[in-house]
């Protein structure tokens, strides 16, 4: 049945901690701070922990963190995945005023993270109502 | 036809990014905590029946969450009732 709530993969948020902060960390190393990037290793070795041992319980961030939540945990998911997007929309688009404001018209790095937002809505949107 | 939706009672179950641009008027109460009490049945041994978490069944008992037609069906079936005889709407309630 398509509600039910599995097992799921306990490890799947320390997971991505780990593979996002050791990027960041490796990055920052490469750059020269390596003062940072250990800083940043231990930190996010630190949240994979927490994370782990936070998807080991049954709550609704538990599950949803081990990605095999019922249908109601799979729509909190997606509901605060939609509001996170809203937010980051919104942080771009007002950056990329500021930032025209302050750089002769100049949008920068917001002008992607805008026309990436942008696409994505309007291409998901035209492959989900095929579906529905 | 469109209620004002009364607001000590729980929101319905739009989701909740058209919940903040949108009023939304429907109303379901349900009869799950009435009919598993009466089944002697606690609220995890009926979200292992119906493969949903304890907390969602908690929800939909206390109407926060109104669920999809298949846990709905499936909801039904375990209690042997039509889908309609618990999940009640208010305007089929007050007609």
């Amino acid at each position: 049945m398509t509600y039910a709530n599995g097992v799921g993969r306990r490890g799947a948020t320390a997971a991505i901690l780990v593979v996002g902060g050791g990027a960041l960390a490796a990055a920052t190393w490469i750059g020269g701070d390596h003062v940072l990037a250990m800083i940043l290793v231990a930190f996010y070795a630190l949240a994979a922990g927490v994370a782990f041992l936070w998807a080991g319980r049954d709550t609704d961030v538990g599950a949803i963190m081990r990605v095999a939540g019922d249908e109601r945990q799979r729509r909190l998911d997606r509901d605060a995945t939609a509001l996170a997007g809203l937010a980051m929309g919104l942080s771009a688009i007002i950056g990329a005023i500021v930032s025209a404001a302050r750089n002769h018209g100049d949008i920068g790095g917001y002008g992607v993270i805008c026309f990436v937002g942008g696409l994505t809505y309007g291409v998901s949107l035209f492959v989900l109502k095929r579906r529905t | 036809m469109h209620h004002l939706r009364d607001p000590s009672r729980p929101a319905c179950q739009a989701p909740l990014t058209a919940a903040l641009l949108v009023k939304h008027a429907c109303q379901v109460r349900n009869r799950v905590s009435e009919l598993r009490t009466a089944s002697a049945m606690s609220q995890g041994e009926l979200a292992k029946l119906l493969g949903v978490s304890r907390q969602t069944i908690n929800s939909i008992e206390n109407g926060r969450y109104l669920p999809s037609l298949p846990l709905a069906l499936a909801i039904a079936r375990n209690f042997e009732q039509a889908v309609e005889a618990i999940f009640i709407s208010d305007e089929e309630e007050g007609s």
